[in-house]
């Protein structure tokens, strides 16, 4: 029979009893994200004398910072089942024309900042219509939107570098709270996009939605959802969290690029996955994202801080870390279901 | 039937957490016998047959294949022995043709691995033609046949996979009368050339028919099996439910006042064309079918699920606008439930969840707590009596009848105007149809409009006051329920 997967472990078949019940077995894998956090923690603690130190976690801290708030806006988007692929381009776009209006046309603040997140929301809010209108699959939306980001950054930069930034920018993006080793600002804006995307996913109606529609577009739309307005303001979210993240980039790397930092998209979708959020839609969300991130900030830190390997493979350990960390998750804790029509 | 039985299950025992599936289950089947399995939703019957097609390999008791102890570990492990399952949804893939289909996973193929499609093709008619199905082009895409050809085509394909004990779930719950009687002759076939089946079903006239021997489960438990001659319906009913009932509502006096709620004219689309009629209050119409007549799709219009061309839909007064969302017509008053519940629900979800989705807006501001929702969907899903009562439960645990139970408590939140129901009592038991048919009947008694689209003649018949007969696509009849028989509607197919 092709329709039915066994889903009792190996152990189980046998006539005696199992080792590990059922129940417990679900619980030990749907945590398999924080062990991989703990495993990697441990791992790192032990070959690494750097990595434990206070400076170093605060170091931890906001090097995810940035990628939280993409995280924050990818996650609704992939728990309705969908993606943007966009993000990068507009982050850059956004940061870049925050600079531009403020050095270039010597626009006053805030107006630069709310001029980005516009942007940002608006390029989201587009793919969305492109996506529910004319029926493209995010996929290639989100695809030709970052085109069309990149296209305006070049266009708008010219191919160079601003370094003049508004006051807003570089509050947020390198700011502390507190003097010079006060809290990183960087951090709170993190801690606050992640809160307010858990806030509104757990306890709202438009949350719900968002599930819902991610888990079942059928069964959404029959019970009256229209999962067409859900899809558009998910996009439309990502976008918003894409063009604050590039108006805080610029902050913290003192200066707005002409050119999207590619590592930004790749490193999102990572790290929601990594923390249990289902591409197919309707599993996961905040917390596990939470989770992601840390795990891969341990990750991407704690090779630096072994001072033995070499910087230049770092991507490709990082790559393979992250393969194999999939692996393991999708095969603990996204078993796949016993029914494969649904 | 003096041999040794080929299977024998002795004392089994399934629990799911707390809920005890099965309970010291006794069951055999000899060879070439055709064993019927009946029970309520939830009785156990899918439990059982899953431990026996190896898809439980957790559980109590013996199980004995020809007389030898065995433990299967997956489905595969019993299809190798002889053992092959047709489960409650089918598992076919339109897309592929009708060979492809009976050779699944198992392709014939050339000295060189490469798939041989002459030897399949040449293989797969003659098999069509010894059963009898002679009239498929196997080199069709399955999907371009109806359903219970589809249905056929899965049966023969665990046959030519070589099994010897065919598992058939409810077979016949979504298909039309003249698709049951050809799978019945199937079965008579199967019968000759001496495969054994288990049947399972909700029909008892089908199980009457076809069976050698009826086992009956109760709550996880074997209540009795005997043999089909010294049985009949009514005692098969009783031992069901535990208790005597009365299967069929009392006859329905009218309770419509002549106010018309509902009004649909001129509605067309590609599958059905031109479908005019009205719903008064108080009122239940039916709308009958075979599988294919395109009613089903006309449901999904009015409730904005179904393109449609031209027509309009009128609710109490209110002219829908063209191409309507199915937000609007909740809205607007109109409620429907799809003949297909895994399309309608969200199996990882709670019940109430299921339950009060639609009706988010209306329960709390804009964070419904879980509180709210199961004050208003508690009394829903004790109304239509879902068993087990858990509201935190996922849906996907409930027994396929209790699933449709959860579809319906929906629409009793907060009642609509008129509630749409294809299919209300698919795949439910004798004790639920008719609690499921009267909880209809209260509705309309409560001066609401009521519209059961189906292709069961018993459903149409025990609820409606009036009915529509609709063939490939147009309405051909419209009729009082009055002096009607099943053979009637058939008739006007
Ligand atoms: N995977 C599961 N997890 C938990 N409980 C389950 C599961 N599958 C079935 N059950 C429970 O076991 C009992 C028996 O279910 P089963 O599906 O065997 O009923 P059934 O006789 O096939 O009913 P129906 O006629 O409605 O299909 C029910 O109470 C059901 O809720
Ligand atoms: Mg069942």
């Amino acid at each position: 029979m092709t329709t039915q997967t066994e889903k009792t472990p190996e152990i189980a078949a046998s006539p005696s009893k199992p080792l590990i019940s059922g129940v417990w077995m679900r619980r030990i894998t749907a945590l398999a994200p924080v062990w991989t956090l703990l495993a990697l923690g441990i791992f790192f603690a032990l070959t690494s004398q750097t990595f434990l130190r206070p400076v170093n976690l605060n170091n931890i801290l906001s090097q995810i910072s940035t990628l939280a708030i993409f995280a924050t806006g990818m996650t609704f988007v992939l728990l309705t089942g969908e993606i943007d692929l966009s993000i990068a381009a507009v982050a850059a776009l956004t940061g870049m024309i925050s600079a531009y209006l403020f050095a270039n046309l010597k626009v006053q603040e805030p107006i630069p900042l709310l001029v980005a997140l516009g942007t940002g929301t608006l390029m989201g809010f587009l793919s969305g219509i492109a996506s529910t209108r004319f029926r493209i699959p995010t996929f290639m939306s989100t695809l030709a939107m970052s085109l069309i980001a990149g296209g305006l950054t070049t266009y708008l930069s010219k191919g160079r570098t601003i370094s003049q930034l508004p006051e807003v920018s570089v509050f947020l993006g390198s700011g502390r709270i507190g003097g010079s080793n006060g809290f990183r600002v960087l951090v709170i804006v993190a801690a606050v996009s992640l809160l307010v995307g858990y806030l509104v996913l757990k306890y709202t109606r438009f949350g719900r939605y968002v599930y819902m529609t991610g888990a079942s577009k059928p069964a959404a739309r029959l019970a009256g959802i229209n999962t067409n307005v859900i899809l558009t303001a998910v996009l439309t979210i990502s976008g918003f969290f894409a063009g604050l993240a590039g108006v805080v980039s610029t902050g913290r790397l003192g200066s707005a690029l002409p050119a999207a930092i590619p590592s930004f998209l790749i490193d999102t979708i990572g790290a929601v996955v990594l923390g249990g959020t289902s591409l197919n839609g309707g599993r996961g969300g905040m917390v596990q994202t939470l989770i992601g991130l840390l795990i891969y900030g341990t990750l991407r830190n704690g090779l630096d801080n072994i001072p033995s390997i070499d910087p230049l493979l770092k991507d490709v350990i990082t790559g393979i870390v992250l393969f194999v960390a999939l692996v393991i998750n999708v095969l603990l804790a996204g078993r796949a279901p016993r029914d494969k029509t649904g | 039937m003096n041999a040794a039985p080929i299977l024998q299950l002795q004392a089994i025992s399934k629990r799911f957490g707390t809920i005890q599936a099965l309970d010291q289950v006794d069951f055999d089947l000899y060879e070439g016998e055709i064993h019927a399995l009946v029970g309520e939703n939830g009785a156990g019957k899918s439990t059982l047959m899953r431990i026996l097609s190896g898809v439980y390999t957790e559980y109590e008791g013996e199980f004995l294949l020809d007389g030898k102890p065995v433990h299967l570990h997956s489905p595969h492990d019993a299809l190798d022995l002889g053992i092959g399952m047709i489960h409650q949804e089918l598992s076919v893939m339109p897309e592929l043709s009708v060979a492809e289909n009976l050779f699944l996973g198992r392709q014939l193929t050339t000295r060189w691995g490469t798939v041989d499609w002459k030897k399949m093709h040449n293989t797969a008619e003659q098999e069509l033609e010894r059963l009898g199905f002679s009239h498929l082009d196997v080199r069709q895409p399955l999907g371009n046949y109806s359903l219970g050809t589809q249905q056929v085509v899965e049966v023969l394909r665990t046959i030519i996979s070589g099994a010897r004990v065919i598992i058939m779930d409810e077979p016949t719950s979504a298909l039309s009368p003249a698709e049951v009687e050809r799978l019945i002759r199937l079965i008579d076939k199967l019968r000759e050339s001496k495969r054994s089946i288990i049947y399972i079903s909700h029909f008892l006239e089908e199980v009457m028919r076809v069976a050698d021997r009826v086992t009956v489960l109760r709550d996880g438990q074997k209540v009795a099996t005997l043999n089909a001659p010294e049985t009949n319906v009514n005692n098969l009913i009783s031992l069901i439910l535990g208790r005597e009932v009365n299967a069929t509502l009392p006859p329905a006096i009218s309770t419509s006042n002549g106010h018309t709620l509902m009004e649909v004219n001129h509605l067309t689309a590609d599958v059905f064309k031109d479908i005019s009629f009205t719903i008064n209050q108080g009122e239940v119409l039916g709308i009958y079918g075979a599988i294919g007549a395109g009613h089903f799709d006309l449901a999904r219009a009015l409730f904005g699920m179904y393109r449609f061309d031209t027509g309009t839909i009128t609710v109490d007064g209110h002219r829908f606008k063209p191409n309507h969302s199915a937000r609007y017509a909740i809205r607007h008053g109109l409620a429907f439930a799809t003949e297909s519940r895994r399309k309608s629900l969200l199996m990882e979800e709670a019940i109430y969840r299921n339950v009060t989705l639609p009706h988010l807006n209306r329960i709390g501001s804009l964070t419904p707590t879980q509180s709210q929702e199961l004050k208003v969907a508690a009394p829903a899903i004790h109304m239509v009596n879902v068993q087990p009562p858990d509201p935190l439960n996922p849906v996907g645990k409930l027994s396929g009848g209790n699933q449709q139970k959860v579809a319906i408590a929906r629409w009793l939140t907060f009642p609509p105007k008129v509630l749409v129901m294809s299919e209300p009592t698919r795949g439910m038991d004798v004790g639920a149809k008719s609690e499921v048919l009267s909880l209809l009947r209260n509705f309309r008694n409560q001066g609401y409009g009521v519209l059961v689209v189906s292709s069961e003649p018993e459903t149409i018949l025990t609820v409606s006051d009036r009915v529509i007969v609709m063939s490939h696509g147009h309405i051909v009849a419209h009729m009082e329920n009055k002096d009607l028989n099943k053979d009637v509607l058939m008739r006007l197919l």
